[in-house]
């Protein structure tokens, strides 16, 4: 009854806020209140709000489509690979042009790809240890050749991170030997389906972008795209909301707060898009170090999380459970393995073993949040409710990100537990699975459970190193069900993606890898 | 007794003097007078963001915890950073300023310079760097609002005692040999009084106000700590829908804090000897 | 007077030196390691401290603070470590919004608290003193982000009288230079449209924050003026029948305005810092919304630099500060 009485309140509420709404809307413009990339280089940066920017200003030889995604040939028409996985061919498409009209050649990717392994930054690391610049080469105008060190399963998967700028423009811009680092962090030298338009930059608040009517695609099958987007980045959802309600804003990020969607989606100028993607909520547990060295105290742990309340009542069910550390919808993730349930006695009991192998209920346990991502709050504060019923004291610890992250770089500085996401930066087990429980990591933030199993490591270094998914598949599953039996941290859900989109606007397209941020596919009408 | 007098006519004061009194008791007593005590840490996921009930005055929180119960538990908080971060403040401002107003040369132009390096300081870097050397905390952020509020104070009182030196009073105290501590403590400070407990009296509601923008910014108190900044920081998500979450913890910062200025316009009145002399 | 000025501009700088200072141990002093942000999510450890070597985080101390001075003295504060853009061209670029900003709010607030104060306390104790006090005090008491959320829900979503956010319609372009100011930019380019649209945007941010300083310059106001009418010279002139209204505007405010004065100075300051919220709810492309991404992303470039132009801006509206009070009270420009 209450509920019910609380969406009416929402709904009439809404439908107040939006009656003076549409007026609000600027014709012919998108007006996006994400954030734009802390700088424009899709070299430099790898990162939501880059990637996007960079999917409609710039394209890749594979681009991710749909949900669940799939690695579709965008600026190649496709690919050889040798048995032994080291050679690479990727045949290019003839006509594709950079938006200053120049012609895109072999030689812009074989640059794109030096590149970004000399400026040595976000986008690079999952090339470097296996990709020598001088390695990288260009036989005739439309193809391109790799050769790897050694062979890497998902070199594929991650050939889309590498956006292919425009050679001639970038070269003319460098200044003391720094690749045009500089000049592009401003600018823009792509061939995507928007160009930035010069000069409208304000870092990190707006930046706008025209339609690029030349773009190798075509528009014959959008009969109404989108003519400008402007990016204008709202930074309270507050405000994102209140602009979604009165139409000055056609597009927010993909992480509304659950609590908003119902008043946006009684409204008439808004909606809310609802997309499961492959992105994990993950609490961290610190294996290496006092008291979670104890496998009985980590499951005590697992089984004190109210997994179902956070989801269903907290999250509004905005989110999957995923017991494991692979998206559920991903190949490697194992279909039969159970995960962990909230469960006080259970908790009790595995807390009790632990004590008896020397855990002090007394001692405090920390966990760090990001005091920014109101959710992380909330998961913690469920998590001290119900571990104090069952006597362990937590301790919450407001963080930043940038601080957390430096201090997983040890086992000694890094936090008792911590709260944080895993996005898909390319679609592969080895995102997950792979890069949190290898012990080679140790010292990146993705491995900061510091979890060490030499069976795992030997399985996951394995897979690595075959390139047939059908080979790679079950060693990944044995590796997940081996750190879900170490209970190595506690895997909470796989996330919906929640944007805000104004109702004039249609045909937008979720995937996981960017999600859902490449805008030609969208029509506008007014 | 005609102090007393002449205070209740000043209805205002009165006012505030009300409003403190009452946030000390809840702050002395409040674990007795909320009605949902364990709600200092408790979740109950069932009651989320329940609007106001007879059951729930204030409405309930994103982890359905009464709100009212927490907004009596907050006050204890509140009133320790206010009181401790002014008095501390205080402490060191004041004397510095009376020095550095009274006193010539060397001595009087590096107490100037200091507290203007102190006083350019940009708060949120301080409070950051402390917070991230002592660990985000209260007592972090009380630390950084100390060393950033004692400027304000060195400030204001240093401009009153130089236009004060020179006045004839202090010249004729001079003459009679009167010794410098004695001209400031007895002879300048009652004379300045009146800026200091108005910046005082400010100083108490800017100190809660600035504590809850730490909090907003993940420095000050942690959850699940009652503090009403940290709700009001925590209920933006859930803005504008929830209103009740945002308004009452910020309803009860602009009460405590109208208190504290309302005593203290009175309190200067008061001690003022020539208002006193006058009406 | 002339050098009454050039020795408290000579005077600022090791001011502003030792501020650097402190604020650069400070910086050093968080671990958080922004070589770390920069290599992202799959980096090893020898890709991190490659990426270290680089910008030079991993020599000592001294020799940093040492390359940053003689940068600061070439007026060059470096390219963020966060993203790479040049420090000084995004403050250029973020500035002007701010200053407009805070000027519109101290026009405000000076423009009504100090009225306001002068009335209140020629009612000393009666109700328009009593009312004005409440309400005074109110303004300091009220939360920013609050009253900034009720504004908005009032004044953009129901009566849609007003801009929601930003600082211009999304279909209008900034006219662009000289001043880098979009209100004077865009008078200079005779664009009323912009100007007009502009104004509208400033509205609101500006009100928000005028309400803190507004309630502060009327207190001091009051306390100065009450302060005042208790003097000697006042009583006398009152008894010889000078017209009480006169008297006031004329004497009083000038003799009790010496508080007031330095409260403004100070305002500025504060009001630069509370820029920061209003600037993130308003979407204000400011400075304040820049330093909080710095300080959240451990960016020691861009803190530096902001913790000197703020430093910069202080000095420079103090100087001004008792430059006014030496105007109004002789007694303190013939102390010196």
């Amino acid at each position: 009854m209450q509920i019910t009485r609380r969406q009416g309140g929402a709904l009439a509420m809404a439908s107040l806020l939006a009656a003076r709404g549409v007026r609000a809307a600027t014709p012919g413009v998108l007006v996006r209140s994400d954030s734009p990339p802390a700088n424009l280089d899709p070299h430099q940066l790898f990162d939501v709000p880059m990637m996007g920017y960079a999917l409609n200003a710039y394209d890749g030889l594979y681009r991710y489509e749909n949900n669940p995604p799939e690695l579709q040939p965008w600026l190649a028409e496709g690919h050889t690979a040798s048995a032994d996985g080291l050679e690479w061919e990727f045949r290019l498409r003839p006509e594709v042009r950079f938006h200053d009209g120049a012609p895109l050649t072999a030689e812009d990717v074989v640059y794109s790809f030096r590149r970004v392994l000399a400026l040595g930054k976000a986008p690079a690391s999952a090339f470097l240890g296996i990709l020598k610049p001088e390695n990288v080469t260009a036989p005739d105008a439309r193809t391109v050749r790799f050769r790897l060190e050694r062979a890497y399963g998902p070199f594929l998967a991650a050939i889309p991170i590498v956006a292919i700028v425009n050679s001639r423009l970038v070269r003319a811009n460098e200044k003391d030997g720094d690749h045009g680092a500089a000049w592009l962090a401003g600018n823009e030298a792509g061939s995507g389906a928007y160009a930035f338009v010069p000069g409208s930059l304000t870092t990190l608040e707006r930046l706008d972008m025209a339609r690029f009517e030349g773009h190798f695609l075509g528009w014959s099958d959008n009969p109404s795209p989108v003519p400008r987007i402007a990016v204008r980045a709202a930074k309270e959802t507050s405000t994102g909301v209140l602009g979604l309600l009165n139409g000055s804003i056609d597009w927010t990020d993909s992480y509304l707060p659950t609590d908003q969607v119902e008043q946006i989606q009684g409204s008439r100028v808004a909606q809310v898009a609802k997309d499961v993607s492959m992105r994990t909520f993950i609490i961290r547990m610190n294996n290496a170090r006092a008291p979670f060295t104890s496998l009985n105290l980590r499951k005590a742990m697992a089984h004190a999380f109210n997994y179902d309340g956070f989801i269903q009542e907290i999250l509004k069910g905005y989110a999957d459970r995923n017991a494991g550390p692979i998206p559920n919808q991903l190949w490697g993730a194992p279909k039969d393995a159970p995960g962990y349930a909230y469960d006080l006695d259970k908790a009790r009991h595995f807390l009790k073993l632990a004590q008896a192998e020397g855990f002090n209920p007394r001692q405090q346990i920390r966990i760090h949040i990001q005091s920014q991502l109101e959710q992380t709050n909330q998961a913690a504060q469920l998590f001290q409710s119900d571990l104090q019923s069952i006597g362990v004291n937590l301790r919450i610890v407001a963080d930043t990100w940038a601080n957390i992250v430096s201090a997983t770089a040890k086992p000694e500085t890094s936090p008792d537990m911590w709260i944080h996401w895993v996005s898909t930066y390319f679609v592969d087990p080895e995102n997950w699975v792979g890069q949190m429980y290898d012990s080679r990591f140790h010292g990146t933030w993705k491995a900061s459970s510091f979890y060490r199993n030499e069976k795992v490591d030997a399985l996951l270094q394995r897979a690595r190193g075959l390139v047939a998914q059908a080979e790679r598949a079950p060693l990944y599953e044995e590796a997940t069900r081996q750190v879900m039996a170490d209970c190595a941290d506690i895997w909470v859900y796989n996330t919906v993606e929640l944007r805000g989109l104004a109702r004039r606007l249609s045909g937008y397209r979720f995937c996981p890898a960017g999600g859902g941020a490449e805008m030609r596919w969208l029509q506008m009408k007014g | 007794m005609l102090v007393l007098r002449k205070f209740l006519r000043d209805i205002p004061a009165v006012i505030g003097a009300v409003i403190i009194l009452f946030v000390v008791i809840l702050a002395l007593f409040g674990p007795w007078i909320a009605p949902y005590p364990e709600d200092a840490s408790a979740s109950h996921l069932l009651r989320r963001l329940k609007p106001p009930s007879a059951a729930y005055p204030f409405g309930t929180d994103n982890l359905g915890r009464d709100i009212l119960s927490r907004v009596i538990l907050g006050a204890r908080g509140a009133l320790k950073v206010a009181l401790v971060v002014v008095g501390l403040a205080m402490a060191i401002g004041v004397p510095l300023g009376l020095l550095a107003g009274y006193e010539r040369g060397v001595l009087a132009e590096a107490i100037m310079r200091v507290t203007d390096v102190f006083l350019a300081l940009p708060q949120l870097i301080l409070a950051l760097a402390l917070a991230q050397l002592l660990g985000p905390s209260v007592e972090s952020a009380m630390l950084a609002l100390t060393l950033t509020y004692w400027p304000f104070f060195t400030r204001i009182v240093h401009a009153e005692t130089q236009r004060l030196r020179n006045a004839l009073f202090i010249d004729a105290l001079q003459g009679i040999g009167a010794g410098t501590p004695r001209i400031l403590l007895l002879h300048i400070l009652p004379n300045i009084l009146s800026p200091i407990i108005v910046r005082a009296t400010i100083g108490l509601g800017f100190t809660i106000l600035v504590a809850a923008v730490l909090g907003f910014l993940g420095m000050g108190a942690t959850p699940p700590d009652p503090d009403w900044g940290l709700a009001v920081a925590q209920s933006r998500t859930y803005l504008p829908n929830a209103w009740w979450f945002a308004t009452f913890p910020g309803l009860a910062i602009l009460i405590a804090v109208l208190g504290f200025n309302l005593l203290g316009d009175g309190l200067r009145d008061l001690v003022d000897p020539r208002l006193r002399r006058s009406r | 007077m002339a050098g009454f000025i050039a020795r408290r501009v000579l005077l600022v700088l090791p001011s502003l030196l030792g501020l650097l200072v402190v604020t650069f141990l400070l910086i050093r002093t968080v671990p958080a390691d922004p070589a770390v942000a920069l290599a992202g999510d799959n980096a090893t450890p020898e890709q991190i401290e490659a990426i270290r070597r680089q910008y030079g985080l991993d020599q000592p101390l001294l020799v940093q603070f040492g390359r940053y001075l003689a940068g600061v003295a070439r007026l060059d504060f470096g390219a963020s470590q966060f993203s790479g853009r040049p420090v000084a061209a995004d403050i250029a670029q973020r500035l002007p919004a701010t200053l407009e900003l805070t000027f519109a709010a101290l026009l405000i607030g000076a423009g009504l608290g100090i009225p306001l104060g002068v009335v209140a306390a020629m009612n000393h104790n009666r109700w328009p003193d009593f009312l004005l006090r409440i309400l005074s005090v109110g303004g300091i008491a009220i939360a920013a982000f609050w009253l900034a959320i009720m504004l908005q829900l009032l004044f953009a979503m129901q009566l849609g009288w007003l801009p929601l956010r930003g600082q211009l319609s999304v279909g209008l372009t900034p006219p662009g230079g000289p001043t880098g100011f979009l209100l004077l930019d865009s008078l200079l380019h005779g664009r009323l449209d912009i100007l007009g649209d502009a104004l509208r945007h400033l509205v609101l941010p500006a009100v928000t924050l005028s309400v803190g300083g507004l309630a502060t310059i009327a207190r001091f106001t009051r306390a100065g003026v009450l302060d005042t009418l208790q003097k000697d010279f006042v009583l006398y002139e009152r008894a010889v029948g000078f017209p009480r209204r006169r008297m006031v505007w004329i004497y009083v405010l000038r003799n009790s305005v010496v508080a007031t004065v330095s409260q403004i100075g100070l305002l500025f300051g504060s009001l630069i810092a509370g820029a920061v919220v209003v600037e993130a709810i308003y979407d204000w492309p400011g400075i304040g919304s820049y330093t909080v991404q710095a300080i959240l992303t451990a960016d020691a470039k861009v803190m530096l630099a902001v913790t000197l132009l703020v430093g910069v801006i202080y000095a420079a509206v103090n100087i001004l500060t008792d430059l006014a009070l030496a105007l109004i009270d002789p007694r303190i420009r013939e102390g010196r």
